[in-house]
């Protein structure tokens, strides 16, 4: 019994060394890494946004508390705000989706991408091609989009892929998400 | 033994690849170019003479009966230390690499050597051990990954070597070249090794 508890303590004493010493490697690594996924980021997002020149992280609590929104940015060029994007990450199929939503000022949905994502390769995955993502651009942010099996009629109408309803459904609604909220909060601020 | 035979043993007669057939996963898995290889042998390299140098220190303060777990967590501490590095500044090499900087740890490889070697030996010839073993495992992933890039993508190092007229072997980058080209250098290795062993 003595030999346990003696043995544990050796463990525990390499385990807290080994803790420590990783402590301070994350100190020293951590805000650079961090500093990085926000550069890369923004890369990201500007091919949504081409217009703007500057992002700014917006932090308001009612944009960022709202349902499957993940972060929203401000582009601004000379000062001005031109636009916003907007990361939702509604659930998909086979988990959740992100989606990236770039909207002008004046109403418009400028670019949509879908970022990381887990459905079904060859069927759900289809979302991210731009035969279905690119039905958005250019359309109006006041519009609520809705699916249809049918060739589009109306302006809100999108083109659902055949056997992937459930992750075009995700889709459409993450972006309808990023619309709303554009309408309701972002466009007034 | 001196510290040069220590150190060549690594690298040709104690080959980790091509003569212990240690380390297969990221053997197979990361050498589709000759510079993942490389990052990987590198970060390899970095763990082993780490892990060797710190084990062969503790070594007295360790019981034989809990020296595994004790070797997994100074293993698991230095890769997870080359990892959060290579996160920070060499962001690319990262991304390419992905889930296999972590699996450093169970690369058997390492704890072979921290059991075999660096438990029974001081530092020295402990860090020493550590530089052969790593090196000749980054030589045998780069000699992998430069063949399969070559014959599959006609580069080496991302430098086009081979013109236009020739057809890459898309095969080649992904995993069933990996079996291929290590298989025919296994065999290559054997029979200019057999032959030098011989003569010894």
């Amino acid at each position: 019994m003595r030999d346990i508890i003696k043995l544990g303590l050796i463990l525990l004493i390499i385990t807290s060394i080994a803790a420590f010493v990783l402590g301070i490697t994350n100190d020293i690594t951590q805000a650079i890494i961090v500093e990085r996924a926000e550069l890369e980021n923004i890369e990201y997002i500007r091919a949504l946004l081409p217009e703007a020149e500057d992002f700014v992280r917006v932090e308001d609590e009612n944009v960022i508390n709202s349902e499957e929104i993940l972060q929203v940015y401000e582009g601004t060029k000379n000062g001005e705000i031109v636009g916003y994007t907007v990361k939702t990450n509604p659930q998909g199929y086979n988990g959740r989706i992100e989606l990236l939503i770039g909207m002008s000022i004046d109403g418009k949905i400028v670019g949509v991408k879908v970022g990381e994502h887990t459905e079904t390769p060859g069927l759900g995955s289809k979302i991210a091609d731009g035969a279905f993502i690119n039905q958005y651009t250019n359309k109006e942010t006041v519009l609520e989009f809705s699916l249809t099996k049918d060739n589009p009629v109306k302006d809100a109408d999108i083109q659902a892929i055949t056997g992937a309803t459930v992750s075009c459904e995700a889709a459409n609604r993450g972006i309808n998400r990023a619309t709303q909220l554009f309408e309701d909060i972002l466009k007034n601020r | 033994m001196k510290f040069g035979r220590i150190f060549s043993r690594g690298i040709v007669f104690d080959n980790p690849v091509y003569v212990q057939l240690l380390g297969m996963c990221p053997t197979l898995a990361v050498t589709n170019s000759a510079k993942n290889a490389l990052g990987m042998g590198l970060a390899t390299t970095a763990v082993l003479i780490g892990s060797n140098m710190v084990i062969s220190l503790i070594k007295k303060l360790i019981p034989s009966r809990i020296r595994i777990p004790a070797f997994v967590v100074v293993i698991a501490t230095f890769v997870t230390i080359v990892g959060m590095l290579m996160k920070a500044f060499l962001p690319d090499l990262d991304k390419a690499l992905g889930i296999f900087i972590p699996l450093i740890v169970v690369n058997c490889l390492i704890l072979a050597r921290a059991e075999s070697f660096a438990s029974k030996q001081t530092v020295f010839p402990s860090a020493i051990d550590g530089a052969g073993m790593g090196l000749g495992f980054t030589i045998a992933l780069v000699i992998l990954g430069i063949v399969r890039e070559l014959l599959g993508a006609g580069t080496i190092f991302g430098m086009t070597i081979l013109g236009e007229f020739y057809q890459p072997a898309r095969i080649m980058t992904q995993a069933p070249g990996a079996f291929l080209a290590l298989g025919l250098l296994l065999a290559l290795f054997n029979k200019i090794t057999s032959k030098e062993l011989n003569e010894l």
